[in-house]
């Protein structure tokens, strides 16, 4: 299994303020991993700087061997790196359908769809996110735990083999997140390497196998999830510093 | 997406998409389909009624800027980009029809295709640079635009070349004939009309609406926002081109005026009259526009006053136009007749 992202000494500044400081990682194909981190500790910022939403002030990142830093986002994605937003973005006005249908034709997504037909390989995806009998309604009038799964919909639309999912439990209610968590697990099943963010650390502990800690923009640790909940400086980064009671 | 999970769904998924084949039929038995054919078939009658030259050519107006404010609603209500300089393409495309007639003596439709598309060429070259912008940053930028257009067409310096205020006239009308005339606008409106639509509901539409609802979205989607939009543009610019060259032709000339961003905002006025994002409110909105100009035309300074009335009235009480709350009202009175 190869690498399929590295970042290397990534530094993003907004004036005074260092969002992400000389952060460097390396990501296996197939791997089922997790950034956290407080709030505020940058782990959007990362994902921006990935999926080329922001460019950094310096370092690289290289998916699949090609450096992708500062590309634009629409060609990040046709390379295969899809990402969710922390915030649900949809297409209001469209049906459901259309709005996966809009990823199936993206250039990477169209190579893919061009067997089934655009509308049919929307409809397949907008199955396995459990979402097929709302396909003719719009975005406007969903829960949002719906709204969660249409994010995922979108994403996959674009065919990723890479997929960046920023905060994809918050607002939901614990049954909500259990629909959500089967279904991250089976793309991962199906092959995606999976890449997501969270600041409660509970959720994602019992779901992926490795955790990336950062803390104000500062990479902290790399490890299991037991070895990263003994980590001092991650107790710390989110109960304070003192004693620790937990 | 592994072959096993893409198997999986199929079945559920053929049922939903097998209406779409009959999709013109059930269309022409729902009550606004039929409204549709009604009133095509009522334009296809109007010259029956009258041949008079003068009466056919409000309607011939009417057509015309139904075809440009279809353009404008075309970029505005699907793709979200709000041009305050539709005129441009609108007037660039009379100037050139008019100069291929007058000077080159080339056939009218020749004229008008080779206006259209120097208007297609016009989008592309504003559409580059204005792409960068968004919002009310756009409206301003091909406003000022459309101005510099007026004001470098007026210039008394570019008049051996540009025409000056003059512009350019005694050009020939398509045909002697007002009814033949009549009959080539309304083609010209309705295919126009129907280009527009499909577009809008092709996937290629999809994609242009994706980018009016989440710009942000769409670009994750992998979508080249640079590519949509600037098709976008073209488009609009053709058909605004094709509206403009007909005005020259129905006016027998043009002139810097067309250049004014007053034209722009006729088809910004005439669209949102109708109902943005429907393509055939435009039509509604125009017709709407131009007979009333007609009531009050004998009092030209009036006519204005009260067409900003009617304009405050409509987006206050109709802020989506007045199509749909028209097509409501009609459908209960179609349902009473029908004795539903």
């Amino acid at each position: 299994m190869g690498v399929i992202l590295e970042v290397k000494n990534l530094t993003k500044k907004y004036g005074g303020l260092t969002a992400v400081n000389d952060f460097s990682f390396e990501i296996k194909r197939g791997e089922f991993i997790g950034l956290i981190g407080p709030n505020g500790a940058g782990k959007t910022t990362v994902f921006n700087l990935i999926s080329g939403f922001q460019r950094p002030n310096s370092g690289t990142i290289r998916f699949d061997g090609k450096d992708i830093t500062g590309m634009a986002p629409y060609k990040i994605v046709n390379l295969g790196v899809a990402r969710t937003f922390q915030l649900v973005r949809s297409f209001k006005l469209l049906t459901l359908l259309d709005n996966i249908s809009v990823s199936c034709l993206s250039s990477r997504g169209k190579k893919v769809a061009k067997g089934h037909g655009v509308d049919e390989y929307a409809s397949t995806i907008l199955a396995s996110v459990g979402l097929v009998d709302k396909a003719r309604i719009p975005p406007i009038i969903l829960p949002h735990g719906d709204l969660r799964k249409l994010q995922i919909g979108k994403a996959l639309g674009t065919n990723p083999q890479l997929l960046l999912l920023d905060e994809p439990f918050s607002g939901l209610s614990h049954e909500e997140q259990d629909v959500i968590t089967d279904l991250i697990i089976k793309l991962h099943d199906d092959g995606v390497t999976v890449f997501m963010t969270g600041h409660v650390l509970r959720e994602l502990m019992h779901l992926v196998p490795r955790v990336i800690a950062m803390h104000q923009g500062k990479f902290i640790m790399d490890g299991t999830p037991q070895e990263v909940a003994k980590n001092k400086i991650v107790l710390e980064a989110y109960l304070g510093k003192g004693e620790v009671f937990a | 997406m592994s072959a096993k999970s893409l198997s999986k769904g199929k079945g559920r998924v053929k049922k939903k998409l097998s209406g779409s084949k009959s999709y013109l039929l059930n269309w022409s038995k729902t009550f606004r389909g039929r409204l549709t054919i009604i009133c095509l078939i009522g334009l296809c009658l109007i010259p029956l009624l009258t041949q008079n030259r003068y009466y056919l050519g409000i309607f011939i107006t009417a057509m015309i800027f139904s075809i440009f404010a279809a353009s404008w609603d075309f970029l505005a209500g699907f793709t979200g980009q709000v041009s305050f300089g539709q005129a441009i393409f609108f007037g660039i495309s009379g100037y050139i029809t008019s100069y291929f007639i007058r000077y080159l003596y080339l056939p009218w439709w020749a004229s008008l295709l080779i206006g259209s598309l120097v208007g297609v060429a016009f989008g592309l070259l504003i559409g580059i640079p204005a792409l960068r912008l968004k919002g009310p940053y756009l409206g301003l930028a091909t406003m000022v635009l459309g101005l510099i257009m007026f004001y470098t067409f007026l210039n008394v310096k570019f008049e051996p070349w540009l025409g000056g205020s003059e512009g350019i006239s005694k050009i020939p009308q398509i045909s002697r004939n007002a009814v033949e005339t009549y009959y080539i606008h309304l083609i010209f409106m309705i295919t126009s009309f129907l280009i527009l639509i499909w577009i809008g509901k092709s996937k290629m539409g999809t994609v242009f609406k994706s980018i009016r609802d989440d710009d942000i979205g769409a670009e994750a989607s992998g979508i080249n926002l640079t590519k949509y939009k600037l098709i976008a543009f073209m488009i609009s610019a053709f058909f605004a081109g094709i509206a403009g060259g007909l005005f020259a032709m129905h006016n027998r000339g043009v002139n810097p005026g067309v250049f004014q961003p007053l034209y722009s905002f006729y088809a910004i006025v005439m669209a949102s009259l109708g109902g943005i994002a429907t393509i055939s409110g435009s039509a509604l909105g125009s017709y709407f526009f131009w007979f009333a100009a007609e009531l009050f035309s004998e009092w030209p300074d009036v006519s204005v006053f009260i067409f900003a009335i009617i304009l405050i009235l409509v987006i206050r009480f109709a802020e989506h136009g007045i199509l749909k709350p028209v097509l409501e009202r009609l459908k209960d009175i179609w349902d009473l007749v029908l004795g539903k």
